[in-house]
């Protein structure tokens, strides 16, 4: 009994022996306090204690490396004889920008664990006190110095410690996080302003690259405050970051060392100086790109950007003439409320559909790891080709060379219904297809970040931007008073028809345009030839027509139509279009004063950047409008170019009018999914300043001024 | 047209801002144009043919108190002002930021703190902090007679706030200062500056 009682009182004594887990000690803006991983500790063992950090909201420490200002936390300890502790293991730290500034370190909570040994000698029973005095700067906007003595006491018993119920888990977590090697292997390159660091091994295969950052021990060796621009490569990545102020001294740093985090995971890793590592690079920016611009979109603000960028798109040139098409239908149904209404969702379900569609599409096409963005669809000479004859098609058809669906006889007003439905969603789909190409202002970040994010994210985004373009039209048919403004239906609409048949023809045109800047002067005789032949069958279609609704059978005249109308369909998406000569990209066009330019390369912009002159680099396409009217605009008049005089400014072109990875790399690495994108970068080199993207003349005469002396 | 320039004005809202590039060692330092506590317009191309230090401060940052508490940066100002040596301290602390002085207070700076710099310049919108790219108070510059940059970083090796640590640190200032008035080139050129963030404007 009384043996009972001793083990129990025993017991007991372990029990208010334990790690009393020592008085935390409130700093000001932290409470600071030590936490063992184990309830004891054997001779000769070692622990963690780690030091615990409650920050203030707002409030932050820092990590091995301050960044740009600020300092590490550091921990003097004061322990018994033959005691031992060994370095803070850091986690990985977060970046925090503050301005022009970038530091690294902690917020909210942290544990920074310190190994702690025993002496063999340490006796069993004894319970020692571990001291540390911590000294830390806790920073908001201001900073202050704060420091802690703190204390923790800690049995010594032999056999395996039991751990410590509140604490061994957070810090065994901690550990495991914490970066270590991972076997991956660096090499660093200074090539002029950039330092490029790659890093290959097992754990990059395959993984999200998409956040991936350096983070350097020694805080001089990078500027952190400028953007890691990563390249992807079979068996790692190469980030382009910015020499420090160590590469400034006479002996410049041999090795890089710090920690790679990629995603949720981070490695230890040192680099040595020497040639980059084949397959560190070679597959582009990963495909969600941070980026300067574009890159910390929210999901909410990227879909209203891309509402507002819809409402604009109905602004853009590219889809004047559909819409132009679709405002005589609607006049055609002002006065049938129930007609127009469903006319209007219809036409919402079809561009909805069409934008859906394509953004499938166009994920699909990325996700197998192509170059492409938003356009990519006219980039391909068959579909500039077959959207030509398609426009030539409707252009005709509103001329009244014929009629679509059955026949004129089928005006009654079921079928009318149905085919106005069927003619509404076709617009509506046409009308996005068409409108790709066009990027309104507001639409670029948010498709730069749409197609950088996961499936779902980026559809919604593509949702809320067909949203934005459908409203207008899908609105105004339910708003009673607006459609009993429009004038009543008459003679009056067959004229207004075919007067809107010449914007189609316009448009038609313009794609022919387009399709001999991607595939030469051959493929103008073919289109050309495919669109008489299409004309001729569109007008034996329309003959047929007419003759079926006076009674007669037409038969062989429809079918020889119908037969011309595919025949010439066909000729112009097959066989494929030859790739042209480099020669016929560069036809200028006659603008009023040709400022001369440069086809567009990394090694160019970096020759000019080296040279200390300021470029200008145009990413434009054949097939963007809004590039076109841009260049016509703002880039031909004898002001623009007596800037670029007088700057001395380089003018690079990256068209884009065919599939370019380089270009895509570079639009991507701006956040942009498309064009057209101005940059213009300073006489002393740096980053490139954006352009809006409608310029005027004098935007781009003083962003070549400002770029003068920058 | 309306609907053009309102485009135009949401396209312009969208465009990132400028970036410069960094100072470089050797080269011309960035020249600049500021008003004095006095209100009076100050260049750094007026002090040509002078060696040319600036200081980087901010009152209410205790890395700054270290070193003025202690006389140790006016002890550094006045024996560089002996040797014809022009000190221009700056402040780049946007409005309503820690470190911002503006009229009575500006004028008062030199007094409150018996700073022995030639200036003190206000940079309120932190123009001049960008040209140079200066990150954090104390950050220190050393423009040679030719208006080169021949030193820019940390105004010692001891970074931390603590006053213990003026006692045997390297100070990079009075080393380079030294070298540039025997003709030597800088030993040390570039060190890491550390303290508090410049509260730069937004």
């Amino acid at each position: 009994m009384t043996r009972l009682f001793a083990k129990l009182l025993a017991a007991f004594t372990l029990v208010w022996a334990l790690p009393a887990a020592a008085q935390p000690v409130d700093t000001g803006h932290l409470v600071a306090e030590l936490v063992a991983r184990d309830q004891s500790i054997a001779p000769g063992a070692t622990t963690y204690v780690a030091l615990r950090q409650k920050i203030d909201k707002g409030w932050h420490t820092y990590w091995r490396n301050s960044g740009d200002s600020g300092e590490a936390t550091r921990i003097a300890w004061t322990l018994p004889a033959g005691w031992t502790a060994g370095d803070i293991v850091w986690p990985a730290p977060k970046r925090q920008p503050t301005g022009p500034l970038m530091n690294y370190g902690y917020q909210d909570e942290v544990l920074l664990p310190v190994p702690i040994t025993a002496p063999a000698s340490a006796k069993p029973g004894e319970t020692v006190t571990l001291k540390a005095q911590a000294t830390f700067l806790v920073c908001e906007e201001i900073c202050v110095p704060e420091d802690a003595e703190l204390t923790l006491s800690l049995p010594v018993r032999e056999g395996l410690a039991e751990p410590n119920p509140q604490w061994s888990g957070p810090i065994a977590k901690t550990l495991a996080a914490a970066p270590a090697p991972a076997g991956l292997s660096g090499a660093f390159a200074k090539q002029g302003e950039v330092l490029a660091l790659a890093v290959t091994g097992e754990a990059l295969k395959g993984a999200d690259l998409a956040d991936t950052y350096f983070f350097p021990f020694d805080s001089t060796v990078i500027d952190h405050a400028k953007p890691q621009a990563i390249e992807r490569g079979p068996d790692g990545l190469t980030l382009a970051l910015t020499p420090g102020y160590a590469f400034q001294q006479p002996q410049a740093p041999k090795t890089l060392s710090g920690v790679l985090s990629v995603g949720d995971k981070s490695y230890e890793i040192s680099a040595a100086e020497g040639a980059l590592p084949a397959g560190a690079a070679g597959l582009g920016p990963p495909a969600r790109t941070g980026g300067a611009a574009g890159g910390s979109l929210g999901l909410p603000l990227a879909a209203a950007f891309a509402f507002l960028g819809g409402l604009i798109l109905n602004l853009m040139p590219c889809v004047f003439p559909i819409l132009a098409m679709k405002a005589a239908s609607l006049a055609g149904h002002a006065h049938e409320r129930r007609a127009a209404q469903g006319q209007g969702l219809a036409f919402l379900v079809g561009v909805l559909a069409t934008f859906l569609a394509l953004a499938l599409a166009l994920i699909a096409v990325r996700a197998g790891g192509a170059a492409v963005g938003w356009g990519f669809q006219l980039q391909s000479p068959p579909v500039v080709a077959g959207l030509a004859l398609l426009m030539l098609a409707v252009a005709l058809n509103l001329s009244g060379v014929f009629e679509v669906g059955s026949s004129l006889q089928g005006v009654g007003t079921g079928l009318a219904g149905k085919r106005g439905l069927a003619g509404a969603f076709f617009t509506g789909a046409l009308a996005v297809v068409v409108a790709a190409p066009c990027t309104a202002p507001f639409m670029a970040p948010a498709l730069g970040w749409a197609l950088t994010q996961s499936a779902p994210a980026a559809l919604t985004v593509f949702l809320a931007l067909g949203l934005g373009f459908a409203a207008p039209f899908a609105l105004a048919a339910f708003i009673p008073g607006l459609l009993s403004r429009l004038p009543k239906p008459g003679p009056w609409m067959d004229g207004f028809k075919k007067l809107l048949a010449f914007p189609m023809y316009g448009a038609a045109a313009w794609l022919v345009w387009v399709l001999t800047l991607q595939a030469g002067d051959t493929a103008l005789a073919r289109i050309l030839m495919a669109a008489i032949i299409l004309a001729l069958g569109a007008w034996l279609l329309g003959v047929a027509q007419r003759r079926h609704a006076g009674g007669a059978s037409m038969l062989a005249s429809a079918g020889v139509g119908a037969a011309l109308t595919l025949a010439a369909a066909l000729a112009a998406i097959w066989p494929n279009y030859a790739e042209p000569g480099a020669a016929v990209a560069s036809s200028g066009g006659g603008g009023k004063a040709d400022v001369p330019y440069e086809a567009y390369s990394p090694e160019k912009l970096a020759a000019a950047q080296a040279a200390g002159k300021p470029v200008f680099v145009n990413f434009t396409a054949a097939w963007c409008v809004t590039c076109q009217v841009n260049e016509r605009v703002a880039l031909t008049s004898q002001a623009v170019a007596d800037a670029f005089q007088q700057s001395g400014a380089v003018y690079l072109k990256a068209d884009w009018t065919r599939k370019d990875a380089e270009i895509e790399a570079e639009l991507a690495k701006h956040g942009r999914a498309g064009v057209p994108l101005y940059l213009v970068y300073g006489a002393k080199g740096g980053e490139g300043v954006i352009l809006p993207q409608i310029l005027t003349e004098g935007l781009v005469v003083r962003a070549l001024k400002d770029a003068q002396g920058r | 047209m309306l609907s053009r320039s309102i485009l135009l004005a949401a396209a312009v809202a969208l465009a990132a801002p400028a970036a410069y590039a960094a100072p470089v060692v050797g080269q011309a330092a960035p020249a600049f144009t500021v008003k004095d506590a006095d209100g009076k317009t100050r260049s750094l191309s007026e002090f040509k043919g002078k060696t040319v230090v600036l200081e980087w401060t901010n009152d209410g940052c205790p890395y700054v108190q270290k070193h003025y508490k202690s006389g140790a940066m006016q002890g550094l100002q006045k024996g560089a002002s002996k040797d014809g040596v022009v000190w221009l301290t700056l402040i780049s602390s946007a409005p309503g930021k820690q470190g911002y002085v503006e009229g009575a207070q500006a004028k008062g700076w030199k007094a409150t703190n018996s700073a022995g710099s030639t200036a003190l310049l206000l940079d309120p919108a932190g123009q001049v902090g960008r040209a140079y790219e200066a990150k954090t108070t104390p950050h220190m510059y050393i423009v040679d007679k030719a208006g080169k940059l021949a030193y820019m970083g940390g105004i010692d090796d001891k970074p931390t706030a603590d006053p213990a640590s003026l006692k045997g640190a390297n100070n990079y200032v009075s080393a380079a200062l030294s070298d540039i008035k025997a003709g030597r080139p800088v030993a040390t050129a570039v060190s890491k500056p550390y303290g508090c963030t410049i509260k730069y404007s937004e």
